[in-house]
């Protein structure tokens, strides 16, 4: 607890750990997104996928490290979102950027919250649903739901703003930056947001529009 | 270029919307000004000055605001100039911003620096000691003073004595505190354990340096760096975020490896 303490209390070492939980959550996030493209196959390969993993000896220790990943990255978060206002107590009158921050620096917190949102609905229907026997029933039902479809498209683009900056911003934050390299980083970092969060997004709009695999 | 020089153009006029603050203990507010007769070759400060002499023979009180060298090289001038730090140019310090950048009849919004590590003074001037203190807790190198030694003694890599003084060319004036979305100092930490960490003479304290200075800086209250890059785009002397990447590094670096490190910001 002490070393977790000492790693809020400095602001450098706090971001590290911010960026490192959020680099391991994006590798999450690829994975995450190859497993869920199984539903373009049909309910036999989705379950089947979903039962292999569930069959995994290593599963609860994964789930337990990623829970502690998605604390962590908000609670640090939190706690630097919260310093950031106190340090500066009264604001300008008007504050004009001369060229720095992109659309997703700056809407980092709202995005966060967004997907914050997104990811309690998202564990309570799926993870925590009370019948799990048959997954691809389960997600299809909800994807049936043009609601539930278009907070979850909504959701995704938080998430690709989120992450063109957020995957860029961990390099820096690594200590990564270089002439050569930072430019190739910035523009590989909203290639990857965008194709993550459109396949994700993909999913859901193609279960509403086709109806799922036949 | 002194002021009054009038251009071919004519004079100019503004409205100028400026805060004031008599103390710290003041709550403070913007109040406006006309100025009429501005040369467009004034600079800003110079345009503050007519301002003022006119408050000053009318019995009001001068509008205070910090400056020293007039000439881009010192850091004391610490304007917020229509919510940019040093006005609307890049790699420009408030006294090298010339009236011409702006059109006559404009309204200019004129507000210091602000974060809780730079607490106010007076209308436009701030407290920026903040960053000395965090210079004395390590933004040193200890050597022998004397005659200077033989210049090829220590050799000093092209590329290496170039980045350094690409970062010593740090004026400190805080304008990337002052254009922080989280009035973070990073960058300015980070060009001064850069300057340093990369030449020779930076060596015998480097890790304790990047550490204490880590800890002086949280510790005077500024926000956290979120990588929104406000402060290169603000700094009047260009001085590249890279910097704040190498910062991170050495600290990485010392806070893993430094095996003298709990002493650290203590002495």
């Amino acid at each position: 607890m002490r070393c977790l303490v000492d790693l809020l209390e400095s602001s450098i070492a706090k971001k590290i750990s911010v960026a490192l939980a959020g680099i391991l959550l994006v590798g999450f996030l690829a994975v995450h997104l190859a497993g869920n493209l199984f539903l373009l196959e049909g309910p036999q390969a989705f379950n089947g996928y979903a039962e292999h993993l569930a069959n995994n000896p290593l599963l609860p220790a994964a789930e337990i490290l990623l829970a502690a990943l998605f604390l962590w990255h908000i609670a640090a978060a939190l706690v630097t979102r919260a310093q950031n206002r106190k340090a500066r107590p009264e604001g300008y009158q008007s504050q004009r950027a001369k060229g720095g921050r992109t659309w997703g620096s700056r809407s980092m917190t709202a995005t966060a919250l967004l997907l914050l949102a997104f990811l309690i609905v998202h564990l309570k229907s799926f993870r925590f649903a009370s019948d799990r026997s048959d997954l691809y029933a389960l997600v299809m039902k909800d994807f049936q739901n043009k609601y539930y479809v278009g907070f979850y498209v909504l959701a995704m683009g938080a998430l690709a703003l989120h992450l063109s900056h957020g995957i860029q911003s961990a390099f820096q934050t690594f200590g990564v930056n270089h002439p050569r390299y930072t430019p190739w980083i910035k523009r590989t970092s909203v290639v990857v947001a965008v194709l993550l969060a459109a396949g994700f997004a993909f999913l859901p709009v193609w279960a509403l529009v086709a109806g799922g695999a036949r | 270029m002194s002021a009054g020089q009038a251009g071919s153009a004519g004079t100019m006029h503004f409205t100028l919307k400026i805060w004031r603050q008599k103390s710290a203990k003041d709550a403070g507010r913007f109040v406006s000004y006309e100025v009429s007769g501005v040369s467009p070759d004034m600079s800003f400060l110079e345009m503050l000055d007519l301002l003022n002499e006119g408050l000053i023979a009318k019995g009001d009180e001068a509008v205070a605001f910090d400056h020293d060298c007039r000439e881009g090289i010192c850091g004391m001038c610490s304007l917020v100039i229509n919510g940019q730090a040093h006005g609307p140019d890049k790699n420009t310090t408030a006294c090298q911003l010339y009236m011409r950048r702006f059109q006559s009849g404009d309204t200019i919004t004129v507000e210091p620096f602000r974060a809780r590590a730079f607490p106010a003074l007076r209308d436009l001037a701030v407290d920026r000691s903040a960053f000395d203190r965090i210079m004395a807790a390590g933004g040193f190198i200890s050597t022998n003073t004397g005659s200077a030694p033989e210049a090829n003694s220590v050799p000093v890599p092209k590329p290496k004595a170039d980045a350094a003084m690409d970062a010593a060319t740090c004026i400190g004036c805080g304008a990337c505190v002052a254009a922080c979305p989280n009035a973070a100092a990073m960058l300015f930490v980070a060009a001064k354990v850069s300057h340093m960490a990369l030449l020779p003479q930076g060596q015998p304290e480097r890790e304790r340096r990047v550490l204490a200075m880590r800890k002086a800086m949280d510790a005077e209250g500024f926000g956290n760096c979120s990588n929104e890059y406000e402060c290169e785009a603000a700094c009047p002397k260009g001085i590249s975020v890279s910097n704040i990447a190498r910062l991170n590094r050495e600290y990485a670096r010392a806070a893993l490896f430094f095996a003298d490190h709990a002493e650290s910001g203590k002495s």
